[in-house]
């Protein structure tokens, strides 16, 4: 499995999808980044994960009640 | 010796038997700041005002029999990524102008009840999201990078601005300034360190580590960070096993896995041949050398971006929507980039992390740690951009500092960076320690044993003040 490029339009549209319309003098750029970033994760496109779950890290106890801190942006 | 080289084992013996007042120590990290600074960067601020208030309390109390232990009345420096109460976490970027914190980040308060002297806020690649700190200079030479993300807390500490530092390491961000800087930096294991109170990057790869002079000194700092933090992120599943030290003087039987792929791959000649020189050092000790092949090495890089990189953007997913051109330009071009990676590699990153701490955890079977580079080159010019290897590859000066430092934030694993040498232009050279899960004491021990081998004293970076 490989990972296809995003064109500038595909960028474009995802991106004011999520809430970032980009200037147009921002589009290569960040077209250019996102394609290197989609073409380095994609190889893990090749690993056999079978029944491989996920380790997302957190315990689900220290979840609860894990308020906002002064560390938010 | 000036009272601003001091270890910190040896300050807080000083200030122990009342040779050396924690005043004096502090005015003279102070006056050091004073005179280095201009050409290293290393504060975003220096309470200088507050600490000598905090060192006069720490002497009164001393003098008193209220002896706190060794971090008394010892100055240190925070990465500004780290809240204290009513101080500004800048996290190095506009986007924090007007920001206080409004209550102490666990290891702020750890170390404020220690009695350690807050000095200042340190620079920090922006958001840490970074590996050079452009606004610090190298405290060995100011024209070539700190390293980051934790460059401040690195070139203090190793141009004498501070006794001891304290970083956060996401893909190296404790050990790649610190190797960079000929400090030693620890990322403990996963969750040993409470992250309370600290600005993330990426969740579930995020570490606070000291940044100290010796392996001791580290032993100090840890002690006074670790404990339980039930209401923080990530808190350890289960407590720190408390292997033994190793108290001799030698390495007799210690198994140190030498990695035959990508960790002496495409790694500048007199960094390998350093870390070789210390390997050796390390077998004359009395350690076993064992050969060890590093499992998944193919998607170590894919696994560490599939993880940061949406993790970042989530985490800055509304200041990057209200106030996008507060960001710095790499910073926020990685931020938008990352809106784009689709959830299902997220998820297989997730996987293949799970793939690679098995087979790490296997690895330990065969040896107690492993040893390699810290990072592939000694600290680039500050406008080079790329490093072109010797196979005719070409990558960029992030992507190759972070790459053996990696491995460590993917599998959680405890790592220590220790100074091995210089290379010809005097550039500081680093080594890496790995072990199993809570082997710190391990890593600090074998440090230990090591420093004192080599007979050096901690060499503060020559800094013309």
């Amino acid at each position: 499995m490989t990972t296809a490029d995003l064109s500038p339009q595909e960028v474009a549209r995802q991106a004011l999808r999520a809430g970032i319309p980009l200037e147009a003098e921002r589009l290569d750029l960040v077209t250019a980044t996102a394609n290197h970033i989609r073409r380095v994760i994609g190889t893990l496109r090749a690993l056999d994960l079978d029944e491989t779950a996920p380790a997302a890290v957190y315990d689900a106890a220290h979840l609860v009640g894990e308020g906002r801190n002064d560390a938010a942006v | 010796m000036r009272p601003y080289e001091l270890s910190l084992a040896d300050a807080a013996q000083a200030i122990a038997s009342g040779e050396l007042s924690p005043v004096e120590l502090t005015d003279s990290v102070l006056a050091r700041i004073e005179a280095v600074e201009g050409s290293l960067g290393a504060f975003v601020a220096v309470f200088a005002d507050a600490a000598r208030q905090a060192a006069g309390q720490a002497e009164r109390d001393i003098a008193a029999g209220a002896h706190r232990g060794p971090l008394h009345g010892i100055p240190m420096g925070l990465k500004d990524l780290i809240d204290v109460q009513g101080l500004p976490t800048t996290a190095s970027s506009r986007v924090r102008e007007h920001h206080t914190a409004r209550r102490d980040s666990t290891v702020a308060a750890r170390l404020r009840d220690a009695g350690a002297i807050l000095l200042g806020k340190t620079h920090t690649h922006e958001f840490a999201y970074g590996l050079t700190t452009p606004q610090t200079g190298n405290a060995w030479a100011p024209e070539r990078v700190a390293g980051g993300s934790s460059g401040g807390s690195a070139v203090a500490v190793a141009a004498g601005e501070a006794t001891f530092a304290l970083g956060t390491d996401t893909g190296g961000s404790i050990r790649v300034p610190s190797a960079l800087n000929g400090v030693l930096g620890l990322k403990p294991t996963y969750g040993l360190v409470s992250r309370r109170g600290v600005t993330p990057l990426s969740w579930s790869l995020d570490h606070v580590g000291p940044i100290t002079r010796t392996a001791r000194d580290a032993e100090l700092v840890l002690a006074a960070l670790v404990g339980p933090d039930p209401g923080g992120p990530a808190s350890p599943y289960v407590p720190p096993s408390g292997r033994p030290h190793r108290t001799g003087g030698d390495l007799t039987g210690l198994r140190v896995g030498v990695p035959r792929n990508h960790f002496f791959d495409r790694v500048a000649p007199e960094v390998a041949k350093a870390v070789r020189g210390a390997l050796a050092d390390l077998a004359g000790l009395g350690a076993v050398l064992v050969d060890i092949d590093i499992p998944m090495a193919e998607y170590l890089q894919a696994t560490q971006w599939g993880l940061m990189v949406p993790e970042a953007t989530a985490y800055h997913q509304r200041t990057l929507r209200s106030s996008p051109e507060l960001y710095g330009p790499d910073v926020r071009v990685l931020l938008e980039a990352g809106e784009l990676v689709p959830t299902g590699d997220y998820l297989r990153a997730q996987r293949s992390r799970t793939l690679m701490r098995r087979a790490w955890a296997r690895l330990f079977d065969e040896v107690d740690i492993i040893a390699a580079p810290t990072v592939t080159s000694t600290a680039a010019r500050r406008d080079q951009q790329t490093v072109r290897w010797p196979d005719g590859s070409e990558e960029s000066v992030s992507d190759s500092y972070v790459r053996l430092s990696a491995p460590a934030n993917i599998t959680g694993l405890p790592s220590l960076s220790l100074p091995v040498g210089l290379d010809g232009a005097g550039l500081p050279i680093g080594m890496q320690l790995i072990g199993g899960p809570f082997a710190e004491a391990a890593l600090l021990s074998t440090g230990r044993i090591y420093e004192e081998a080599r007979g050096a004293a901690p060499r503060l970076a020559p800094v013309a003040a």
